[in-house]
């Protein structure tokens, strides 16, 4: 009787263990497989590039204990400071030749992906990019770079859609009514992003333009620059800025009672970063920032596999940070992981000649990843722009939430036209 | 044009920003001939402590100037004693290597202390501007224009007529003479270092309610202060002023004509134009490189 009983349990336990098993569909990883991960852990960029690294983490022990590891192994890294090309370069060197690494991950800035990703290439090591957007990156014809992320011509794309299908009617103007001032800061991000929406813009839809005027991020002063979009009177303002400048053209623009209909913006950086609603409190309240889902983002509209994995996400970065609110840098790391382990466990392999078939042969529909992305890449190793969804978010009450496409959000624009300064509330 | 009062306007509140941070780089510059290339990062240390005075101990950036003038004052003679009293006789590299390395420890450990990130000091009069003519003025601008003409005046003043300025102008004459005439002319740079790190600790504090604060915000002004510094004639307060104020006039007039990108390339080519014309700057005497004269 007592061996029976005790058969019961056995068999119990083993029964509840394999119905876990089932109901997370994995098996517990066995061995360890190693990439590189190379962020900018110290100097200017240090902040983001230690958020990406937090990403990865998190996304890596999801990855680990939930979803059975990569190609059946527990994913381990090996960590590189990127602080500018030059430590770019240098680190992806030892990462691939000490570490021995087969793919390297990162590294966020695009002032830093086209040196670290050159490197890779001459020691023959993937690279796998989260979130630089120069679109330069992709455009070598080397065959061992892929983008999880869109480019900056995909937030151009993105903004100029948001303001022809959102904008224009809430305005109750034509796409071709429109008239659009290019302001960006001088970078390959803001040069790259405000070239492609110009182009959109005025291609697709017909909009006028005003500009473009681009400035150093460093810039002391914008008066100038305020006085000359002032006297065009444009409709919407499309705005590329770094975080210093963002804080000083709002400052100095309210100074100058400069008004505009709507202020659009693309990217973590500038109107993106929690920075300028500190900065600016209730003052902040208006503009646009395209980003990956924030506030009042439905996860019920993804996909079934989406939801999975994108419940899974927030709820290991809440255990993690205490907080409901994803930061940038922690979506872009952890859904450009989420791809490459898809990618690895369709490659089964990280030979690039049976890597790079199985990367381009991915075709999932957006809603299917974490951030609700899809996956479709190009024989240039970039992920299609239609695929990797993203998303309007607004700065209201001293939070960015997401608005846009209304579909995916619980909250709306507001502020269409934006008011005068002191009446935004 | 109905934009002119405001570019106007902007020109001499831009330039007496540069004037603010110009005079204590032209004090150390004229007296202890070294190039201070970690001036920036105390304006940064200034930005922060009136950041932190109004965040954590809610101190107007007012209140904290008159409580700044003292720490940097102290902070620049510990830095002086620390730092810059073994290599003040050395050579020009050693001394530009020695500041260059002070302003990357500096720019670092405000990294590590306080993060990258982008931050304001948002006082309830921050958005108040005061509107004549077609022109907006912002307070805080205002107080700091204001205080930059203040201070130069005052400084060189002091450099004029009282002894210890006749002692440091001796000095920076001639160090050797000086010291044989019995004064301790380490003290002298001491002070000097001081005065120096004085002035862009309070110009720092001043900088905060009108620009961000992040640690390497003063890389973006102290290139320009150099070249008010070097345009004005080294040494010479007054002239690091009127500098200040052209160079403003270039940036400001060369971003509504031109565009905002070639404002940098403007001001360099007057440089590059008047050193070519007037080797030792506008005001400066050719050899002398000594306040006052």
């Amino acid at each position: 009787m007592k061996t029976a009983m005790w058969t019961v349990i056995v068999l119990g336990i083993v029964a509840l263990a394999l119905g876990a098993g089932i109901v997370q569909g994995q098996q517990a990883p066995t061995g360890e497989y190693k990439i590189g991960v190379l962020e900018p852990l110290t100097g200017n960029l240090a902040v983001q590039g230690k958020l990406h690294v937090e990403g990865y983490e998190i996304m890596r022990d999801l990855i680990n204990t939930r979803f059975g590891g990569v190609m059946g192994k527990k994913l381990v890294f090996a960590v590189g400071d990127a602080v500018d090309p030059t430590a770019a370069a240098s680190e992806a060197t030892r990462l691939a030749a000490r570490e021995g690494v087969k793919i390297i991950t990162g590294t966020f800035s695009s002032t830093l992906c086209g040196a670290a990703s050159e490197a890779a290439a001459r020691q023959n090591v993937i690279y796998w990019e989260t979130s630089c957007v120069d679109p330069r990156m992709t455009r070598r014809n080397l065959k061992n770079v892929f983008r999880t992320e869109i480019d900056g011509t995909g937030f151009g794309w993105y903004n100029v859609e948001f303001i022809a299908k959102h904008l224009a009617h809430r305005l109750g103007k034509k796409t071709s009514e429109l008239k659009i001032a290019y302001l960006s800061e001088d970078s390959s991000y803001g040069q790259s992003v405000t070239e492609s929406a110009r182009q959109r813009a005025k291609q697709e839809f017909g909009m006028q333009e005003v500009g473009p005027e681009y400035y150093a991020s460093s810039t002391n002063d914008l008066t100038p620059v305020i006085l000359k979009l002032k006297a065009t009177n444009p409709d919407i303002l499309h705005h590329i800025a770094r975080d210093p400048d963002a804080i000083l053209f709002w400052r100095q623009a309210r100074e100058q009672n400069f008004q505009v209909k709507a202020v659009v913006h693309a990217g973590a950086t500038g109107y993106g970063t929690p920075g300028f609603g500190k900065a600016f409190g209730n003052d902040a309240n208006g503009p646009f920032a395209l980003l990956e889902p924030g506030p009042g983002f439905i996860i019920e509209k993804l996909r079934p596999e989406g939801q999975a994995v994108e419940r899974a996400f927030r709820e290991a970065v809440k255990a993690k940070t205490g907080s409901d609110v994803l930061a940038g840098g922690h979506q872009l790391a952890a859904g450009g992981l989420w791809v490459l382990k898809l990618a690895l466990d369709a490659a089964k392999t990280d030979d690039l000649d049976k890597f790079r078939p199985a990367v381009l042969a991915l075709d999932l529909p957006v809603g299917s990843a974490v951030n609700g992305w899809g996956v479709k890449f190009d024989e240039t190793g970039q992920n299609s722009n239609a695929r990797v969804q993203h998303y309007m978010l607004q700065w209201q009450n001293g939070s960015l939430v997401t608005v846009w496409p209304e579909e995916f959000t619980t909250h709306r624009a507001k502020w269409i036209p934006l008011g005068p300064w002191d009446q935004r509330k | 044009m109905t934009v002119l009062p405001q570019l106007i306007v902007s020109t001499l509140l831009l330039g007496g920003i540069y004037a603010l941070i110009a005079v204590g780089l032209t004090l150390t510059f004229g007296v202890m001939r070294v190039v201070n290339f970690a001036h920036g990062e105390f304006l940064m240390l200034g930005m922060y402590l009136a950041l932190f005075a109004f965040a954590r101990l809610h101190f107007d950036p007012y209140v904290t100037l008159v409580l700044s003038l003292p720490i940097s004052f102290a902070v620049g003679w510990a830095s002086y004693r620390g730092v810059m009293r073994p290599i003040v006789h050395a050579s020009h590299n050693v001394q530009v290597f020695t500041t260059v390395g002070l302003s990357i420890a500096l720019q670092n450990l405000a990294l590590v202390l306080w993060t990258a990130d982008a931050r304001f000091l948002r006082t309830d009069y921050y958005a108040v501007v005061v509107r004549i003519g077609g022109a907006a003025f912002n307070v805080a601008q205002i107080v700091a224009f204001a205080l930059a003409v203040a201070l130069t005046a005052g400084l060189f003043a002091f450099m004029r007529w009282s002894y210890i300025g006749k002692v440091m102008r001796a000095t920076a004459q001639d160090r050797d003479a000086s010291a044989l005439m019995g004064i301790d002319t380490d003290r002298v740079y001491a002070i000097t270092w001081a005065v120096g790190i004085a002035c862009v600790g309070a110009a720092g504090v001043l900088l905060a309610p009108i620009y961000p604060v992040y640690p390497t915000a003063g890389l973006q002004f102290v290139l320009i202060a150099y070249v008010a510094v070097v345009l004005g004639g080294l040494g010479d307060m007054a002239g690091a002023l009127i500098a200040a104020l052209a160079v403003a006039a270039v940036e400001v007039a060369g971003s509504y004509t031109i565009g905002t990108a070639w404002k940098e390339v403007l001001y360099l080519l007057l440089f590059i134009g008047i050193l070519v014309v007037r080797p030792a700057g506008l005001f400066g005497q050719r050899g002398a490189e000594a306040l006052g004269t």
